[in-house]
């Protein structure tokens, strides 16, 4: 072991913060603010906001492919291209080369990762909705894996909280599928979006709302006191904002820790385990590991929260190895890397809209219309559990449109000069549900460049999920034609798996009894008190929203909890 | 490739001048010039490269705006063939340029070229019916375009065709002379269109 002996004390602090992202910026923004000494510890690069978005203000003739991923990057970049267009010179560098960084796939798992600071939330979709009262009775009601040890009113003042800083645009509609919470001015629909609103609720009762986006369409004094600007309608947020027009853990949670003037963060700092105290039944550090000089530390701290990312602080939990703990620290109920979730996705339908030629759209909008859940909601019963919502919208379309119309030469050339047609299309997010054979686990023998050893992920979809994904598009087709549109085609991708959603969560799942869970009801491992996990890992079940803004909120709460359960000396 | 040559070059003769990312970067360009999968053998002859600007000049004429040989789209085409495309694209894109060889291309008049490319488009037509290609959509802001898996490339015209509407619709003069471009909107409305209303691009 070759320690890098700087004094204890150099190496102590109140609170050890695993992660930069969503999270573990929130943790850490709530830890300062409360007055701790807080140790931030990022295993990628430094990206510093706005200075460091070297693409965000780039014309789209400055990238040298114009937004497609070259075969080069595709191989560097091989979970993240399974997406999409992450890997382009767009956004690609804040990405994570996938080469560099391998993981194994028992079953295919599309894991999609962003080692910087800020992590995935640098480019998140943004969208953020409160799960509802009965998404955490669903699992107890159902007989489906364990109980969630809280229910909405314990979230509900954090979910207050949470929403407020980061500042979102939506409409409040007093349903009780989608609670409302506290929002900036909703960003406006385009009128085949009005008509198809009206058209679903009058002839389907199916609610059709604006999406509710953690972008500034009025930003409050909070906002502004960090730098942070209203959203200039550019929609380029992954690249990045200048304007601080969307949150991030780069543009909110890390400036305001920073504030504090308590807040330290490490950067290309890996934790490979944590330390545990077989004397005091207490976690007492972390070891890392300097992605460069492999150089081995430790820093200590009271408490130490993990929010790696659900599968990362999965993996710690299980390298995390002790006499107490000989599987994994926190691993008695064998739970640890099992039940993982996600949203699954790719399956939904497009339409073409006649109508509405004089109606057009100045300014991109980094959002889209929500339809949340309506199966197996009130009366509504099918052969299958839980349910799913959808993202989408209509768009007026460009010039792409030639590509696979017939026409070349002087005319077609004007016309891709002009708007073309609406079309309208929704994608579906449905539920996962959680089943321990759905897993990740660290291989006996393969390790990364760091000598920590490579995940292994054996997950795949289960009949419910397959069977709402033939509902989804079937409701998605059904709406589109409900609504008169033509052309109408419903897809579903067969060649997606868990982890496409990127919201992979539930690998160290909250429990009211040690035996079948990870963490108890304030996140904390339920015999290693002083270790708090509120990112993804701590879920559940899944519901079928967005999930980062339920993780913040569940992180704000855990942060005040642990907080005053310091005071009472009990950590 | 010749940029990418170049830095190599200049690293190995500054040495230890370079930080470890771009000397990291550095080394990556060296495994994408040797790694075979990438298709860097795809080159084109003189006369090949001459028909594949004379047909994205027919796609995109210049006319009281510039066309697509104004803004480099010929040369862009070939990059992007070289480092976005597979060796399946390669063929059906030479096979493409073989059939307009045979025909001459270089030497018909402008109608006789547009006789024939209208039927190289129809004939594409076809066989694009094969791939089933289908929008579809990964969240709120991610479209991506989903097509059956083929043996054979995708078609010479279909490659031609998005590629010159591609480099010449994202072409700093092509944005500018075919498009309002407003890169900071500042605003979000929803609006009335004006008489020859063009298309905004962001």
């Amino acid at each position: 072991m070759n320690l890098n002996l700087k004094s204890d004390k150099a190496h102590t602090f109140d609170a050890i913060v695993v992660g930069s992202g969503m999270t573990g910026g929130m943790a850490a923004k709530e830890l300062t603010e409360k007055g701790l000494q807080v140790l931030m510890i990022e295993r990628g690069r430094e990206v510093k906001h706005i200075e460091d978005y070297d693409t965000a203000t780039k014309g789209p003739w400055e990238f040298e492919h114009r937004g497609r991923v070259s075969i080069h990057s595709a191989e560097e970049y091989w979970a993240n291209n399974r997406f999409g267009t992450l890997a382009n010179e767009e956004t690609g560098p804040f990405f994570t080369d996938d080469k560099q960084n391998p993981y194994i796939e028992k079953r295919p798992f599309d894991w999609i990762r962003a080692y910087h600071t800020g992590g995935k939330s640098m480019h998140w979709g943004r969208q953020s909705y409160r799960m509802n009262r009965q998404d955490f009775e669903a699992n107890a009601k159902e007989g489906i894996a364990i109980d969630w040890p809280i229910r909405y009113e314990d979230l509900e003042p954090w979910y207050t909280h949470v929403e407020k800083f980061v500042g979102i645009s939506g409409q409040a509609e007093g349903w009780e599928v989608l609670p409302d919470g506290h929002y900036l001015p909703a960003m406006p629909m385009s009128a085949p979006e009005r008509y198809f609103r009206e058209t679903m609720m009058k002839k389907l009762k199916r609610p059709v709302t604006i999406g509710r986006v953690a972008n500034l369409t009025r930003p409050q004094p909070w906002h502004t006191d960090l730098g942070r600007a209203s959203c200039q309608y550019r929609s380029k947020c992954a690249r990045g904002c200048p304007y601080g027009g969307y949150y991030s853990s780069l543009s909110g949670s890390i400036p305001a820790a920073r504030k504090t003037n308590r807040l330290t963060v490490l950067h290309d700092t890996i934790a490979s385990e944590v330390i545990y105290d077989e004397k005091t039944h207490r976690a007492k550090g972390v070891r890392v590991i300097n992605q460069h000089t492999m150089a081995v530390e430790e820093f200590f701290a009271k408490i130490i929260f993990l929010n790696a990312g659900s599968m990362n602080t999965a993996a710690l939990l299980l390298n995390s190895k002790s006499n107490r703990f000989p599987t994994g620290l926190g691993n008695d109920s064998d739970q640890v890397g099992r039940n993982i979730m996600d949203h699954h996705l790719g399956v939904g339908a497009n339409a073409t809209v006649e109508g509405f030629e004089n109606d057009y759209i100045f300014g991109q909008r980094p959002n889209a219309l929500y339809i949340p859940r309506f199966r197996n909601w009130g009366t509504d019963k099918k052969d299958f559990l839980r349910g799913y919502g959808y993202q989408g919208g209509a768009s007026k379309s460009d010039w792409k449109r030639g590509i696979t119309m017939n026409g070349f030469g002087a005319s077609f050339k004007e016309d891709m000069s002009r708007p073309g047609t609406w079309t309208m299309g929704f994608g579906g997010f449905g539920e996962i549900l959680p089943d321990p054979s759905n897993r990740m686990f660290l291989d006996k023998d393969k390790k990364d460049k760091w000598g920590i050893p490579l995940i292994v992920f054996d997950a795949a979809f289960g009949e419910n999920e397959l069977a709402m994904r033939k509902d989804m598009m079937a409701s998605a087709v059904e709406m589109l034609e409900v609504a008169g549109f033509k052309n109408v085609t419903g897809f579903n991708r067969s060649d997606t798996h868990p982890g496409l959603g990127i919201h992979d969560m539930g690998t160290a799942r909250m429990g009211k009894d040690p035996k079948n869970s990870v963490l108890n009801k304030f996140n904390q491992v339920h015999a290693c008190k002083n270790v708090f996990v509120t990112d993804g890992a701590a879920m559940v079940s899944s519901a079928c929203v967005n999930p980062s803004i339920t993780y913040m909120a569940m992180t704000a709460r855990a942060a005040d909890y642990a907080v005053a359960e310091l005071k009472r000396q009990n950590l | 490739m010749n940029r990418r040559t170049a830095i190599t070059q200049v690293a190995a003769m500054l040495g230890g001048a370079f930080s470890a990312p771009t000397l990291l970067a550095m080394k990556r360009w060296e495994d994408y010039e040797q790694s075979p999968s990438f298709g860097t053998d795809f080159t084109l002859t003189e006369n090949q490269k001459l028909i594949v600007a004379e047909v994205a000049e027919m796609i995109i004429p210049k006319t009281a705006t510039p066309g697509a040989k104004d803004v480099g789209v010929p040369a862009f085409i070939v990059m992007m063939l070289q480092d976005c495309y597979k060796t399946p694209e390669h063929k059906s894109f030479l096979e493409g340029l073989g059939n307009l060889e045979k025909k001459q291309f270089l030497n018909l008049n402008t109608e006789q070229k547009t006789t024939v490319l209208k039927q190289v488009e129809n004939d594409s037509v076809e066989e694009m019916k094969a791939y089933q290609v289908q929008q579809t959509k990964m969240g709120d802001n991610e479209d991506r375009e989903q097509m059956a898996a083929q043996a054979k490339g995708l078609p010479f015209w279909r490659l031609i065709k998005e590629l010159t509407m591609l480099g010449y619709f994202t072409s700093e003069q092509g944005i500018k002379s075919s498009f309002e471009y407003v890169p900071i909107p500042g605003k979000l409305e929803m609006i009335q269109m004006k008489p020859n209303q063009k298309s905004f691009a962001y």
